[in-house]
């Protein structure tokens, strides 16, 4: 009688495992791009950071096909309930993964463009370790989501602080670098942009999070997250 | 659809029409219909939904006093139309009914004119004084169920010659007729097409302009899109009630999650 029986028709569970499948399938593999792409900044290994950038059109192929997977089962099965809001959510959720695909990207191409400096030294091991981090908060949102669990959902939501403090303190490392040489302007910004994609990507495995909780109640969170990122008012 | 400030016909507006209190039917030692509440808006179309044997029907009967022509079932507790007890050995059913309408599952005109079809209801009730009320009845009652278009060129013609969809609405326009307050419909498309079902529920819409309209359905997807309320029969009881938005996309109990969503029969 719970929600997690089965249907009456089989090949409707089958689907709506299927679509979860293909969204695990995603997440595992923007996952490691996150923390390839890390790594491949801080050993300067160029061959490593291109295949993160030619790994993303894999990623955007496999968005593209969850989301007309769940299109599809919209129009056949008219899902209700909580079958409607697991497609809905799992929709949202590919959404994310693909966005943070694209900063994994986004950190792979830098680390091409940067050569090894002072500031890049000093940063890219805090930058791996906030990657490990996100990492980890995505593939506890994804499992939050597949097992409708909101108490893990709410746990992967309260650990983003710790993500944004993270970039707060790069963000203030990476400015007193450019106080000090000029010369550290251009590697140390390429290393902001690449700090404040993973604070991105941090936001969006929190959004993954919020998708399991509305999954998993029928209701959104309500009470506003705790905000790390004072860098807005700080500069 | 679900939309609930179209046109002013917002919920939150609407007075009770029709309020259930402990409602219980049995049918000889069945016991179909167990400790039933609820309110029926005006102007709101209010979907029963359940599994065959929920009672829905059972209860929809109840509300024009259906069950009476059954001998082994007895009813009790209180069904107020209005305030006042439709189970009050004052009220004339015939008169009751003339204020509660049905629509049926399969059409089933009389076989007479399409006129007279409409006629009936209007005639028996002495309703009118002359033929020309009486035309004027038949015409508005035909408009307003979307089927004058189609026949006033033979409304001499036999009702049972139309089509399904077309006797069906011509079911709808005889039982409009009479000015009823509330209309029942069970099942009202399962015997008709698409094309027939989308005209139906298009006139469904209209009519709560005017009716406070209760339809038993099979068929959820209908509930979802032509009701404002819906309400989960399961063996006998009211299992849930509520805002049709909010059933389909986040329903309380988890039967009502279970049936919608096609886990259980």
């Amino acid at each position: 009688m719970s929600d997690s029986d089965s249907h009456i028709v089989s090949s409707f569970d089958r689907d709506l495992e299927a679509l979860q499948a293909h969204l695990l399938r995603m997440g595992g593999m923007v996952e490691a791009a996150l923390v390839t792409a890390a790594k491949a900044l801080e050993a300067q290994d160029l061959p490593a950071a291109d295949t993160v950038i030619t790994g993303d059109k894999a990623v955007d192929a496999l968005e593209e096909f969850i989301q007309t997977e769940a299109a599809s089962l919209i129009a056949r099965r008219a899902p209700t309930a909580s079958d409607l809001r697991l497609v809905l959510a799992v929709m949202r959720a590919a959404h994310s993964l693909e966005r943070v695909g694209d900063y994994a990207k986004n950190v792979a191409k830098r680390t091409r463009v940067m050569g090894r400096s002072a500031p890049v030294d000093g940063h890219a091991g805090s930058i791996r370790r906030m990657s490990a981090l996100v990492a980890k908060m995505l593939e506890d949102a994804q499992l939050a989501l597949v097992r409708k669990d909101a108490a893990l959902a709410a746990a992967v939501r309260a650990r983003d602080v710790e993500i944004d403090q993270m970039y707060n303190t790069l963000f203030r490392s990476l400015f007193t670098y450019m106080m000090e040489s000029a010369g550290s302007i251009g590697p140390s910004m390429h290393l902001h942009f690449i700090a404040k994609n993973i604070e991105r990507a941090g936001d969006h495995a929190t959004t993954i999070a919020e998708q399991a909780i509305y999954l998993a109640t029928g209701s959104r969170p309500s009470e506003e997250r705790v905000k790390g990122d004072s860098t807005s008012a700080t500069v | 659809m679900n939309d609930m400030t179209h046109k002013g016909l917002d919920l939150a507006t609407q007075t009770a029409k029709i309020s259930a209190s402990g409602v219980q039917v049995h049918y000889g030692t069945n016991h179909a219909l167990k400790d039933v509440d609820v309110t029926i808006l005006d102007r709101t179309v209010t979907a029963f939904i359940g599994p065959s044997g929920c009672g829905k029907s059972t209860f929809l009967r109840c509300l024009n006093r259906m069950n009476d022509t059954v001998a082994s079932c007895r009813v009790s507790g209180q069904i107020l139309l209005e305030g006042e007890d439709i189970y009050d050995r004052r009220v004339d059913p015939v008169q009751l009914r003339a204020k509660v309408g049905m629509v049926f599952q399969k059409p089933n005109p009389f076989p007479k004119s399409i006129y007279d079809n409409v006629a009936y209801g209007p005639k028996i009730h002495g309703m009118t004084r002359n033929k020309a009320e009486l035309d004027a009845i038949v015409e508005a009652s035909l408009r307003k169920a979307a089927l004058w278009n189609e026949v006033k060129d033979r409304l001499d013609a036999t009702g049972t010659g139309l089509s399904g969809g077309q006797q069906q609405r011509l079911c709808i326009a005889r039982a409009i007729a009479t000015s009823p307050e509330v209309l029942l419909m069970d099942e009202p498309c399962s015997a008709l097409d698409p094309i027939a079902t989308a005209q139906v529920e298009e006139l469904i819409d209209e009519l709560r302009h005017q009716y406070s309209v209760v339809i038993v359905t099979h068929s959820m997807q209908q509930a979802a899109r032509v009701s404002q309320k819906t309400a989960f029969f399961h063996l006998g009881n009211l299992v849930e009630f509520g805002e049709t938005g909010a059933i389909f996309t986040n329903p309380k109990d988890t039967r009502t999650e279970a049936y919608i969503t096609g886990r259980i029969g």
